[in-house]
């Protein structure tokens, strides 16, 4: 018999990693573009653990006749996904540390989500996966506080510093 | 029998990547693109993306299917040419408000007058970005941030759903690029739309106009369906402050060519054989 809870679940740990994936690709990529190689190798390693991350849910997910949802059809806390950095945050000069807050930020956004799905839900398999995904985003939450405590002191990027992009050349 | 594959996002995209800032509101729109795309499950080979020049109409080049990166402003003129010539085709026409609203201003409003069955998306971030930050016909009257207008332009900004509803236009949504998958829910539905859709996205510039990282606390969705009645969607246009997002207006209009003209392309293949053949 078709768990449907579990699927839609899964359906929605699916998009997550998913979109955490392609969108720390997408940074990295544009981060190496604009010559912030840090930024760049840092956003590529967290695409690269969403990545192992959305394997494990797959195939936990096979068997399973998930819903085909589109993209706007999913139901986040917020616009996008937990995982999923937003764009206006960003900036090409931004320092490690501040990329590293940002992917904190995003990591305990997705373990709050797991944590509140499992609580919400009625099936205690879907409980029991939605709190397994909270305790291994809590994990990556803490290693990447353990970076960050590693990181030598420098100057964070401040926008009010930039270079006056409108001065003529 | 086989299945067909359904493709997602990402299937979509070409190999080329953006070179856009990070940050910039336009890969929120060029996602949103591909997940409209994929959920509608639009052939690639089926779809023609136009653009105009710009930042934003940089983007045919970051979707595998067909594009045309035309000449400034035209991308509109080239689309409905297409769209006329191949009624087959998924025609998007692209760029942004300088292309779109300046450059390209007179074939805006005859886009919308016309109402070709197709789609445009105009990528707004109220700024000249490729040309390093100038003035464009949507930035705000007091914008003083350019060493060529220090006072701000000093001349109104041009409102676009007003400007399309004066123009004809049958339906007129408006997203922001903080909520990409809002964006692609209007694309979407502007594909779907049986005429000319026009779809107006608040994409920040965050080099030139990082002011307008304060968006995401000021847009809001509009609630409640699309206006239908062309007097109230001017009212709700000319009153508003810019910031409303969803499918703001829609209105059934017979589209152009008339269902019933005679097709195009064979006469004028034809016509043209015959003109210069030596």
């Amino acid at each position: 018999m078709m768990n449907a809870q579990l699927a839609e679940f899964l359906a929605h740990s699916l998009e997550l990693e998913s979109e955490a994936h392609e969108r720390y690709s997408e940074l990295a990529e544009s981060m190496a573009a604009h010559h912030n190689q840090p930024v760049a190798e840092f956003f590529r390693r967290m695409a690269n653990e969403a990545s192992h991350h959305l394997a494990e849910v797959t195939e936990m997910a096979t068997g399973i006749a998930l819903p085909a949802l589109s993209a706007w059809e999913f139901s986040w806390p917020e616009a996008e996904p937990p995982e999923t950095v937003s764009y206006e945050v960003l900036h090409y000069r931004m320092s490690l540390r501040q990329a590293m807050e940002l992917a904190l930020v995003n990591e305990r956004a997705a373990e709050s989500f797991y944590r509140e799905a499992g609580k919400a839900s009625k099936d205690p398999e879907t409980a029991r996966v939605a709190a397994q995904f909270a305790a291994e985003e809590l994990g990556h939450a803490a290693e990447l506080e353990r970076l960050m405590a590693a990181l030598p002191d420098s100057p964070d990027h401040q926008r009010e510093e930039d270079d006056d992009p409108h001065m003529p050349e | 029998m086989t299945e067909a594959i359904k493709l997602k996002a990402k299937d979509y995209k070409s190999a080329v990547k953006p070179i856009w800032c990070p940050g910039c509101g336009h890969f929120s729109v060029l996602n949103a693109i591909t997940k409209a795309m994929a959920g509608l499950g639009i052939d690639k080979d089926d779809t023609v993306l136009v653009s105009g020049i710009g930042c934003s109409s940089r983007l045919p080049a970051y979707v595998d299917s067909y594009g045309f990166h035309g000449v400034h402003g035209r991308g509109l003129a080239i689309a409905q040419g297409l769209k006329v010539a191949r009624p087959d085709l998924t025609v998007i026409a692209l760029g942004g408000d300088g292309d779109g609203f300046s450059i390209g201003g007179n074939h805006f409003m005859h886009a919308c007058r016309r109402n070709v069955n197709m789609t445009y998306i105009a990528m707004d971030n109220e700024v000249y970005g490729m040309t390093k930050g100038q003035a464009s016909p949507t930035t705000p009257i007091d914008w003083d941030h350019s060493k060529l207008t220090p006072h701000g332009p000093g001349v109104r900004a041009f409102k676009p759903a007003a400007l399309a509803l004066a123009a004809g236009a049958p339906w007129i949504a408006r997203g922001y690029s903080g909520n990409p998958n809002q964006i692609a829910r209007l694309i979407a539905e502007a594909i779907a739309f049986p005429g000319f859709s026009f779809v107006h996205v608040l994409s920040q510039c965050i080099t030139f106009c990082p002011e307008q990282t304060d968006w995401k606390g000021v847009v809001n969705e509009r609630e409640g369906p699309a206006l239908v009645d062309a007097d109230e969607a001017a009212a709700l246009f000319l009153h508003e402050d810019g910031f409303q997002t969803g499918l703001l207006f829609a209105q059934q209009r017979p589209t152009w060519p008339p269902a019933t003209a005679e097709p195009v392309v064979e006469d004028a293949l034809d016509h043209l054989a015959a003109t210069f053949r030596v």
